[in-house]
This record gives C-alpha cells, sequence and structure tokens, in this order.
C-alpha cells in the first residue's frame, strides 16, 4: 500500500519536472507543426495520471526485504559504482576481483568462496575477454606494466 | 563447477576471429559505432594504407560514438592536439555538422582537413508513377505549391540530405525556402519506400541508397549531383546540365589534429593520393556505390572552407542555426 | 515457388561452416543459459549482444548467433523446471507441473526426452510457418506511411503494456518511463539536443543495451542478494536416458495442437511465449478432462507446453521482423540487436534485406535441429552445468556486462546509467510494475514520435490524417482493443506471476 504510494507521488514529482524541463526546449523557427516539446509534455502528461492513479488506488504491499538485506544491496550498489570508476584507471584484474568477491559474499557469505569467487573470475574472465575475444583490457594500471 | 562453465562458455564463444590488432604506430579513430560510414572509412583506408604499403604497420582503427563524431572532435582538440600518428574518418556530416556549430562550440579550423577519397553523389529521385519528368518540372512545381509537396530524406532537418532540395529550389527561384516540407527518416530506404508508397512526392539521398530501386524501376531519378555524370549510370542527368547550379554528395574523407607539422600534413596527403590510386581503393567503392572523387592537401582545405560557409548560411536561413 | 528460392538462398548462407559453427555455438550457451535460473532468453540474449557486437559480426551472423542462443533459451528452460522445480525462466513455467512430478517417479531421463522432442516439434512447425507467413505480410511496406507507423507503435504499447501486468496504469506508467528516456539527446525532426542537461554523454540519446542489461541482468543480480542465492537447490538425481517411444508416439497430437496455439499466441504482439505454453497447457488439459491426470507427471502434460512456448517463441519473430513489432520481451531485445547492426524491422526487411531474413530463417531451421540433438543425448552434460552455484554465476554475470556495455562506448558513464537501470529495475519489479514496457518505450519512443511529427508535416498539422487510410483506423481500432480487452480477460487467464519473456 504505502510502496504504491509513495512510488506514485515521487513519479508524479519526476513527470512534472519533467514536463517543466519539456517547455524549456528550444525551437527553431523552421519548426514542424508538432514540434520537439508536444511529445514530451504529453509523455510527463500520461506519467503523471497513471502516478497519480497508483497513489489513489495502490496493490497490495509488495514483500520487502529485512533491513539488513538493504544494507547488503546498498553495498553492492557502491560496489558496483566504484568498480565502473575504477575499471579505467586500475585494470582489469584487481577491480574485478574485489567487486566479484564482494558480490559474492553478498549472495552466499561464505569467506572462502567469495575469495576464490573474485580471483577465479578476475582471471578466467580476463582470460576470455583479452586472449579469446580480444578486447582491448588492461589487466593492470598502467604504472605496473609500463 | 566454474571451471566447467567457463570452459563451456569459452569453447562456445571462440568462433573464428579477425586478425588479432597489434599496438601499431597509427591509429584511426570512427567516430561512431561499428558499420557506418565512418568505420567503413577507417578500415577501408586503413587496410589499403598497410597492404600498399604507405604504413609500416596495420593501423589501428578505435571507435569513440558520441555526440554524432563531436565527442572525437573534442578528444581530438584537446587531448590529441599534436599527435602526429592519428586519423579520424570524416564525411559531410562532419562539415554539415561544424558548419552549424553542433559540436559544442568546435570550429572546422581546430583540425586539418588532409583530403576525401571518394564521394556518394546526391541524387533527386520520383517515383516512377510520378507526374514530373525532368528536375525542372518537380522544382517549378513546388515553388508554385510548396505545401503540396514534402520532401523525404535519410538525414535529420537541417542535415545534408535537407540541404540538397532546399539548395536547388533556391536556384528555381524560391524566395522563402522555410515553406519547404521535409520529412527526415532512418536512411535513403525507408526514405524511398515513403516514396513509392505515396506518402511523401519526392526523395533527396545519396546515389548508394537508391540503387536497387532504380534497378527494379520503381523509382525515377531526376538528377544527380556531381559536375559530371556518373560512370555506370550515364543514363541520368546531372542538375548543372538541367540548369541548377548544385554540386552536392556526401564525401568521403579524413582529418588530423592542428598542432601536427606541415610535413605530416603533407604525408597523411600523400599516403591518402596513394590509397586514392591503388586498385583495391577503386575496387572497394564500386561495391560501395561510390564515385570518384580525389581531393587532397590544401585543395580540400579550401574546398572544406567554402562547404562550410555555405551550409552555414543556408542554415542560418531556415533557421536551424542563429 | 518463390518461397523455395528464398529458402535456397538462405540456406547458401547459413550453411556456410562459420555460420553453422556461429549456429551451434549458439545452441549451445542458450540451452545453458535457459537452464540456469534467473537467467533467461531476455537477458540471456541481452548481455551477449555487446559481445557478438565487440566480436565484428557482420549482420548476418550476428542474428544467427542471437537467434540460435534464443532458440537455444527456449530449449534449455525446461530442464531445470524438471530436474528443480524452478523454471529455468518464465515460458518454462508451465513445464513445471507435470514435468517435477515425472521426474520425481524417477522418469527423469523420460521427462527431459520427451520435452526436448516436443520442443522441436513446436519449435519446427513455428519455423514453417514463419516461412509462409512472413512474405505475405512483407509486401504491405509500401502501404505504410507516417500515419500507419504511429498507429502501428501505439499498438505495440497497447498490447504488450497491457498484457505485461495486471495494472494497466503501472503498464503506463512504464511505458512512459521509457518514453521519457526516449526523448534524450538529440531531436530527430530540428537536430538539436533535447533534456541533456548540457551533458555531452547524452547527445546521441540513451542507449538501449545499458537500459536493457541494467533492467535485465543487474537487477537479477540484486534479486540475488536479497534472496542470498537460496532458489538453488538439487532437486532430482538423473540415471539413464533412454528414448521413450511410446510416450512421443502417443503425444503427437497434443504436439501438434500445442504448436498452433503457441503459435498464435507468439504472432499476437504483446502475448509471448509465456502466454503460449499457458494456453496449450490448459488447452490441453480440458480436451484432456479430468481423467486426463494433469498435474501428476503425464507425458501430456510436458509436451504440450514446451510443443507450446517454442511455438511461441517461433511466431513471436513475425510481427517483429514484418512490422517492427516485437511480440515479446526477447524479441524487443532481439529488436534492439537489429537496430544496433543497422537494420530496422519493418515491412521494408524483407525487400532490402533479404538475405538477412531468409539467412535467418534457415538457421533457424538448423538450430533447431543442432538443438534436438543437443538436448536429447547430450542432456546429461547441460544438467552437470546447473550445478554453478549462484555465488558464482551471479557475479561473472556482472563482470560479463559490465565489460560488455564497456567495450561499446569505453564510458564509465554508461556503466554507471547501467548501474541506475539495475536499481530501478529491482523496484520496479517489486512494486509488481513491468519492465518489458520501459524498454519497448526506450525502442520506439523516438520513431513513435518521428511517424506522428512527420505525419504532421506532410498534413500541415491536421490531426485527421492521422486516420486517413483503413490500415490506421483498423490499428487504432486493435491498440484499443488491446488495450481494454485485458482488463476483462485477466480473471479468465490467470497469468503467470511475472513475465520476463
Amino acid at each position: 500500500m504505502a510502496s504504491d504510494r509513495i512510488f506514485g507521488l515521487v513519479m508524479a514529482i519526476v513527470a512534472l519536472a519533467y514536463i517543466a524541463s519539456a517547455t524549456q526546449i528550444q525551437a527553431s523557427f523552421l519548426s514542424d507543426p508538432v514540434g520537439p516539446k508536444t511529445f514530451p509534455i504529453i509523455i510527463g502528461a500520461v506519467c503523471a495520471l497513471s502516478a497519480l492513479f497508483m497513489v489513489f488506488k495502490p496493490d497490495p504491499e509488495p514483500d520487502w526485504p529485512v533491513l539488513r538485506t538493504f544494507g547488503a544491496l546498498t553495498v553492492a550498489v557502491i560496489v558496483l559504482v566504484g568498480y565502473a570508476y575504477a575499471l579505467k584507471p586500475l585494470g582489469f584484474l584487481l577491480p574485478t576481483a574485489i567487486a566479484a568477491g564482494v558480490l559474492s559474499y553478498q549472495i552466499s557469505p561464505k569467506a572462502l568462496n567469495a575469495v576464490l569467487a573474485g580471483l577465479g573470475l578476475s582471471i578466467g574472465l580476463f582470460v576470455l575477454f583479452k586472449y579469446i575475444l580480444d578486447l582491448g583490457l588492461v589487466p593492470f594500471p598502467k604504472g605496473m606494466m609500463g | 563447477m566454474k571451471t566447467r562453465f567457463m570452459k563451456a562458455l569459452v569453447t562456445s564463444v571462440v568462433l573464428g576471429l579477425g586478425a588479432t590488432s597489434a599496438a601499431s604506430a597509427a591509429e584511426c579513430i570512427a567516430p561512431a559505432n561499428p558499420g557506418g560510414g565512418w568505420d567503413f572509412t577507417c578500415r577501408q583506408i586503413g587496410k589499403i594504407m598497410f597492404d600498399i604499403g604507405a604504413v609500416d604497420q596495420p593501423i589501428q582503427v578505435t571507435n569513440m560514438a558520441g555526440g554524432g563524431g563531436g565527442l572525437a572532435f573534442t578528444h581530438v582538440v584537446s587531448e590529441r592536439d599534436d599527435d602526429a600518428d592519428l586519423i579520424v574518418a570524416a564525411s559531410s556530416a562532419t562539415s554539415t555538422r561544424l558548419a552549424q556549430n553542433a559540436y559544442a562550440g568546435m570550429t572546422a579550423d581546430q583540425v586539418r582537413f588532409v583530403g576525401a577519397i571518394g564521394i556518394d553523389p546526391g541524387v533527386i529521385v520520383v517515383a516512377a508513377d510520378s507526374p514530373h519528368q525532368t528536375l525542372a518540372d518537380l522544382l517549378n512545381a513546388v515553388v508554385a505549391d510548396p505545401s503540396a509537396y514534402t520532401f523525404a530524406g535519410g538525414s535529420a532537418v537541417g542535415g545534408f540530405d535537407h540541404m540538397k532540395p532546399l539548395m536547388l529550389l533556391q536556384r528555381a527561384g524560391l524566395t522563402d525556402i522555410t515553406k519547404v516540407k521535409y520529412i527526415g527518416l532512418d536512411g535513403g530506404g525507408d526514405a524511398i519506400t515513403q516514396t513509392i508508397g505515396g506518402f511523401t512526392q519526392a526523395m533527396t539521398g545519396d546515389m548508394s541508397e537508391i540503387v536497387g530501386f532504380l534497378a527494379s524501376g520503381d523509382v525515377r531519378a531526376l538528377a544527380v549531383l556531381t559536375s559530371e555524370r556518373v560512370p555506370g549510370f550515364e543514363s541520368i542527368p546531372t542538375a548543372v546540365e538541367q540548369g541548377f547550379d548544385v554540386v552536392a554528395g556526401n564525401w568521403r574523407g579524413l582529418y588530423i589534429p592542428r598542432g601536427v607539422s606541415d610535413e605530416t600534413f603533407q604525408m597523411w596527403a600523400g599516403r591518402l593520393q596513394q590509397v586514392a590510386d591503388s586498385a583495391e581503393w577503386k575496387e572497394a567503392m564500386t561495391a560501395n556505390g561510390l564515385a570518384p572523387f580525389t581531393l587532397v592537401g590544401n585543395d580540400f582545405q579550401g574546398y572544406i572552407d567554402n562547404l562550410i560557409v555555405e551550409i552555414r548560411q543556408m542554415s542560418k536561413d531556415i533557421g536551424v542555426i542563429q | 515457388m518463390e518461397i523455395m528460392q528464398n529458402l535456397a538462398m538462405g540456406f547458401s548462407i547459413a550453411l556456410s561452416p562459420y555460420t553453422l559453427m556461429l549456429a551451434v555455438a549458439g545452441c549451445f550457451i542458450g540451452t545453458i543459459i535457459g537452464a540456469l535460473p534467473g537467467l533467461g532468453p531476455s537477458n540471456g540474449v541481452a548481455i551477449l549482444i555487446p559481445i557478438t557486437f565487440t566480436l565484428g559480426l557482420d549482420a548476418t551472423s550476428a542474428l544467427v548467433l542471437m537467434t540460435a542462443v534464443y532458440y537455444g533459451a527456449m530449449y534449455g528452460g525446461r530442464i531445470s523446471s524438471i530436474l528443480l522445480n524452478i523454471p529455468g525462466d518464465e515460458p518454462a513455467l508451465m513445464t513445471t507441473l507435470d514435468g517435477y512430478p515425472m521426474a520425481k517417479a524417477g522418469r527423469a531421463g523420460d521427462a527431459l526426452v520427451l520435452s526436448g522432442v516436443a520442443s522441436f516439434v513446436g519449435a519446427f512447425l513455428a519455423t514453417v510457418g514463419l516461412i509462409f507467413l512472413a512474405p505475405m505480410l512483407a509486401n504491405v511496406a509500401f502501404m505504410f506511411g507516417p500515419a500507419e507507423y504511429f498507429a502501428l507503435y501505439l499498438l505495440a504499447f497497447c498490447t504488450l503494456g497491457g498484457m505485461a501486468s495486471n495494472n494497466q496504469a503501472k503498464s503506463a506508467m512504464a511505458a512512459c518511463i521509457g518514453l521519457g528516456i526516449a526523448m534524450i539527446g538529440v531531436d530527430n525532426s530540428t537536430g538539436m539536443p533535447r533534456l541533456t542537461g548540457g551533458s555531452l554523454h547524452l547527445y546521441d540519446g540513451v542507449d538501449f543495451l545499458v537500459a536493457i542489461v541494467g533492467l535485465f541482468a543487474i537487477a537479477e543480480v540484486f534479486f540475488f542478494i536479497e534472496s542470498h542465492g537460496k532458489s538453488s537447490s538439487i532437486g532430482v538425481k538423473l540415471d539413464k536416458v533412454r528414448i521413450p517411444w511410446r510416450d512421443i508416439y502417443e503425444t503427437r497430437w497434443t504436439m501438434l495442437r500445442a504448436s498452433l496455439v503457441g503459435f498464435i499466441a507468439g504472432i499476437l504482439p504483446g502475448a509471448g511465449a509465456s502466454l503460449g505454453s499457458f494456453m496449450a497447457y490448459m488447452t490441453e488439459k480440458s480436451i484432456a478432462g479430468k481423467d486426463g491426470g494433469f498435474g501428476t507427471g503425464v507425458a501430456k502434460g510436458i509436451a504440450a507446453p514446451e510443443a507450446g512456448n517454442n511455438a511461441a517463441a517461433g511466431g513471436a519473430l513475425v510481427p517483429m521482423l514484418t512490422l517492427g513489432v516485437p511480440g515479446s520481451g526477447t524479441t524487443a531485445v532481439l529488436l534492439a540487436l537489429l537496430m544496433t547492426l543497422n537494420i530496422t524491422p519493418g515491412p521494408t526487411l524483407f525487400t532490402d534485406r533479404p538475405e538477412v531474413v531468409w539467412g535467418l530463417i534457415a538457421s533457424l531451421m538448423i538450430a533447431n535441429f543442432v538443438l534436438l540433438l543437443m538436448n536429447v543425448p547430450m542432456v546429461k552434460v547441460f544438467v552437470k552445468i546447473l550445478m554453478v552455484p549462484p555465488w558464482v554465476l551471479l557475479p561473472g554475470v556482472t563482470m560479463i556486462s559490465f565489460v560488455g556495455i564497456y567495450s561499446l562506448s569505453g564510458s564509465y558513464f554508461d556503466l554507471l546509467l547501467m548501474i541506475g537501470f539495475g536499481a530501478l529495475g529491482y523496484v520496479l519489479r517489486k512494486l509488481d510494475i513491468p519492465t518489458v514496457p520501459v524498454i519497448l518505450g526506450i525502442l520506439l519512443g523516438g520513431h513513435m514520435e518521428d511517424a506522428l511529427r512527420r505525419a504532421m508535416v506532410i498534413a500541415d498539422g491536421d490531426f485527421i490524417y492521422l486516420f486517413s487510410s483503413p490500415i490506421a483506423i483498423g490499428l487504432w481500432i486493435a491498440a484499443i482493443v488491446g488495450f481494454v480487452a485485458p482488463m476483462f480477460l485477466r480473471n479468465v487467464l490467470k497469468k503467470p506471476q511475472r513475465i520476463t519473456d
């Protein structure tokens, strides 16, 4: 109940903000009859309507996980974001081993398995991508390998 | 278990791959994803340069898609300005976007245009059952009643395909070219289909896009926008000989960073000339519907400068840019 | 006879050793993907697209590989249904009903072989149907102008959105999210950027591959973290594999009927393979009556849903190839693949790129035979792969997704976007908001707007033009019916929990 209402409300606000920014789109004076603003505004309006519908007629509450699981999910997101940033400067192997290890631990909390999964995946995937699929991956930071 | 899974993946994904590209002296940036015209330019030119011995190591192709070529342009100007081993694929889309200031304030004089070695000639076609027999027929009818005619093309509004009929109609005496109706579709094939279906009255595009439809007899080409008739398509008259002085084609070529020495510029111009003269390139052109158009070095830079001035004026006239 | 000629051309393309190898590899990977819980045809294909791309495959080869994966995944889904009582993917859900009881009764091998044969019959008949039906639809190319296309896209949203959720408001909102994202980037009709916030990264818009991989693959990882990977447990042991001729013979009519039902369900945009297997199972159940013993592990209860879902997979290719309207989540992903390869599916595909279409159809045929051979004698191999624990599998899937997307553009920005889509996908699915309309919105949003604006340019802003042809009017009516009908049909066809295919 509450989840649908909250999400609906958030989406309604997002939709209104979307409409607001759509009105700011520049149109050249050679514009077609419809113009670049109309369609985004219609989308925003339909979205706002559906969102309000969710607010007033919500479905039953979904089965949300416990707080600790949310912690695990947050950790996973942070790790993934860090991984995205680290991939270029730090090379493939190290970030992949860490990220895969942490994710593995989040799914099944056994430290040894996580370490094995991290190491195995980073080396295995590196071999797969670099030597078999011929993608241009950098194994280590540039400074280390020259 | 894991190794088994990996082995499974590995063994099954190993599928005869192209030659491994080793680290090489020169790099060609294709400012788009693989598969498009720029990618073709890089791969063909790079391959031929190596095959004919113009360079001693294979040229590595990097795809850098983004901003309609803007990302690559920015990258070259801001990070690789003195890299003598860098070439970048370009076409009339590059010059059009530069003229329209679509590269976030970057200008054409921030790089050096080395040359073009082929062109996809512009064409104007109508459906086979269209009442218009000549280019003059069509243009005069549009001038008389612009709202009854819609042109279809494969580029966006303000793009190169849009410019072609506008240039022609200006020559035909239409003063307010903002009255001309144009719809931009996803490629020339779609534009032709719409024209054959009768939804639009004429199609503006490139020669390579219409070859198949000419053969099947679905369309009639009213004019080709080259100075001479195109070899292999001698029956199609040029716009020039029909009294409309417009030459427009989608050239394929290269630019290099601004900061390199004149010797480097001439070196690349020379290599490009070698490619243009090679039999391999002639084969590649025929296979891809390109017409010969070789212009390298300073001549090409001058051509680009003029082109940009004209497109910029035209874009201002129709209001694509302020 | 034109069909025979075209087919011959197709086979000449598909039978080249290289293409054949791709088909075999695709079948193998696909079967694994289908069998592994959490990976289904749609996210499996989504993960593999960027990799196909970096392999530098040409259009036909890429398509052959991906459709082989697609068909393979449809086959593979049954393995974990039968052995673990967990559908490897959504369309295989119905197979658990009789497959697992049969396996528990010590006939796991029989169930696997029988379902493999049923899959073959379904897919084979559907491919034949595709051969005959598709060219007829291909001739309509010249009848589709901007007005008709606009109505067609509307139809796609109405039916797929309508079928994918119990709540029309949620479907509509999901579609709007996708459409809204599609608006970002250069506006095709003015050549000027919109809603990019000045970022050059967004100038070209949001790449739909980023969205697809995020919504399907990354979101799946979050779900596994939530469940701690508990859903994977060893079920039934498999000993000997023999061919149960008697069962196959007895279920021959069931297979034929189920194939027909599934194929029709697949053609309807928005229904997809899940509905195909569901309808096939229910039809056979009602034909057999109470004495049929459905649900206790009977042969017909395995043959029907498997023939049905594989036939639906083939059927779903018909609207995707001929109209550019995907009939299911997976075909939406395949549509994305085609667009990445600069092929616009739609009425013009058959005339513009016959080699692509017929090469594809021929390789479907070949893939189907390969799969039959692979899935009957070699079924034990796949059973072993099922034992990969999720704590290795899911991190692996994540890393493959990252490298795949990273290799597309080389920018961390796309990776961040992908993670964002993953989180969005998790929340949406938690709230029972379907993610398929989001994908559809991103894929088709730009086209839909372009069609509307082109129509208005031609008609000088006269909205009547949108309803100016019989085709357009027919599509509008179908769209409205397609959106409204599920509201009433819902109680009749109680659909499976969530449709990922």
